[in-house]
């Protein structure tokens, strides 16, 4: 059973590049704003996840392991 | 006695190279949107504005080149009109000059290779590669920063993600002296352009074959790959190993010349930089980026109607997005003309958004931190040797001319 894992965008950073939603369109979705958002934490395997925080060009995605809380990106 | 006013919409009049602050920010307070009717562009200059713009690439497409049918602006040698058409066909191949979908499937190729975590990779490289260029120069007590390190930091480290040997820089430093004269506004500019392009075909063609056939863990390969999995031509392999030499070149060397200029104006940041260097260095780098940005804005080209701010923008009108004017935006920024080394959150614009987010970004970041850094570490003394300064005469490049520097 995959663990939870709580993701988050932070806003200031992100400049829409887009690429998390071109890898993990179930987990991020872009806001009116064309800013990413988490629309389901769940919504792919914690390695596409990770993958898509790693693609992110400006660092803006932290993803924590929900029960722990260790931090599982950035490393 | 009466004066010869002058064109208040010269974008290259010499004083709006000299500080395209004051011109651009004047536009951003009084007409933010504002149509320019002899350079015939919209000039877009407000934080809020630019970043919505670029983000929607459906609405703006960057396929610039290829689709605009105007002649070059300013003005070239109407001898060199076939070879205008040249430079089009080449550039019209670039990632930064294409449109999804075919974007998507090429930036997906490349932008593995350069994600923040990849390019920390790359950090010792370029620590080594700034020792080395200080090292020569420490002793005489003076250099030109933009000789001696600007621009031949990135040329290093270009040229080892390429993956080609040292003995090449020469050659390859020279060919990037010639690609520069893409955004200039010489009249004969295209004939030094074509040398450019014509010099990375014929260095480049090979080596293609060479990782198609050998694939090692360098750019070229990259591509290469792609381009047996059939994502780029041939010609897109070509022209985007010369936009990576070109793209990667004057901006870094705008990033640590005008970061290093901005601490020589302000010294009370260079004690602090000073105090500090390794700990400062990140956001130190970001308020350089955004107080001088490398690129002061660039374009793209309506793909239809659109309005904003009551003005209507027609299909294929062309818009310049002036980040120099947003990354100073009040609405955006505290106290904007300040250059603050701490400044955060500092959400400047110097690298785009939106899809087209400078693909380089990352490796700019590590350049500018391992430059300060070792400046502020090396350097208590550092001082202007002259106020004569000037810009090249670019719209879309913020690119001192020589960067004199002392130090006791």
């Amino acid at each position: 059973m995959a663990r939870e894992l709580h993701i988050t965008v932070d806003h200031g950073v992100c400049m829409g590049n887009g690429q998390c939603v071109l890898l993990a369109p179930e987990v991020f979705r872009h806001n009116d704003d064309r800013q990413s958002e988490v629309v389901d934490p769940a919504g792919a395997p914690e390695d596409v996840v990770l993958q898509a925080a790693g693609y992110c060009p400006t660092g803006a995605i932290t993803v924590v392991d929900a029960e722990t809380g260790e931090v599982l990106f950035p490393r | 006695m009466a004066t010869v006013a002058a064109d208040p919409e010269d974008l290259f009049a010499p004083e709006v190279i000299a500080d395209p602050y004051a011109y651009f920010g004047r536009l951003r307070e009084t007409d933010p949107i504002h149509w320019n009717p002899r350079a015939e562009m919209w000039i877009v200059t407000r934080h809020e504005d630019l970043v919505w713009l670029v983000r929607h690439h459906e609405l703006f497409s960057s396929a610039v080149i290829r689709n605009d049918r105007r002649p070059p602006h300013p003005p070239i040698d109407v001898a060199d009109r076939p070879l205008f058409e040249e430079v089009r066909a080449f550039r019209s191949d670039q990632l930064v000059e294409s449109d999804r979908p075919p974007h998507q499937a090429m930036r997906n190729a490349v932008h593995e290779y350069f994600t923040p975590q990849a390019m920390e990779g790359w950090r010792p490289f370029v620590r080594a590669a700034v020792a080395e260029l200080l090292d020569g120069g420490e002793p005489q007590g003076r250099m030109d920063v933009l000789e001696a390190l600007a621009a031949p930091l990135p040329v290093r480290v270009i040229t080892q993600m390429m993956g080609v040997p040292e003995e090449d820089r020469e050659h390859l430093r020279h060919l990037a002296d010639r690609l520069l004269y893409i955004n200039r506004g010489e009249p004969d500019r295209m004939r030094f352009l074509m040398e450019g392009i014509e010099g990375m075909i014929e260095y480049v063609s090979p080596k293609v074959d060479e990782r198609a056939e050998r694939p090692g863990d360098d750019f070229i390969s990259v591509l290469a790959q792609a381009e047996g999995e059939g994502v780029f031509t041939r010609h897109q392999v070509l022209v985007n190993t010369a936009l990576l030499l070109f793209a990667g070149h004057e901006t870094t060397m705008n990033l640590i010349c005008n970061g290093t200029l901005a601490f020589l104006r302000h010294p009370e940041q260079w004690e602090r930089l000073r105090a500090d260097p390794e700990g400062a260095a990140r956001l130190a780098t970001e308020e350089c980026l955004r107080y001088d940005p490398p690129v002061k804005s660039t374009q793209r080209i309506a793909a239809e109607d659109v309005e904003r701010r009551g003005k209507t923008i027609r299909n294929g009108d062309r818009i310049r997005w002036i980040m120099a004017a947003a990354n100073r935006d009040p609405r955006a920024f505290e106290d904007p003309d300040r250059f603050d080394i701490g400044r955060q959150p500092n959400p400047h614009v110097s690298f785009g958004a939106g899809i087209h987010y400078c693909l380089g970004a990352s490796l700019a970041r590590i350049e500018g931190q391992e430059v300060f850094r070792a400046l502020a570490e090396r350097f208590a003394s550092l001082r202007l040797e002259t106020e004569e300064l000037s810009y090249q005469p670019s719209i879309q490049f913020r690119s001192l001319t020589s960067l004199p520097v002392a130090w006791d």
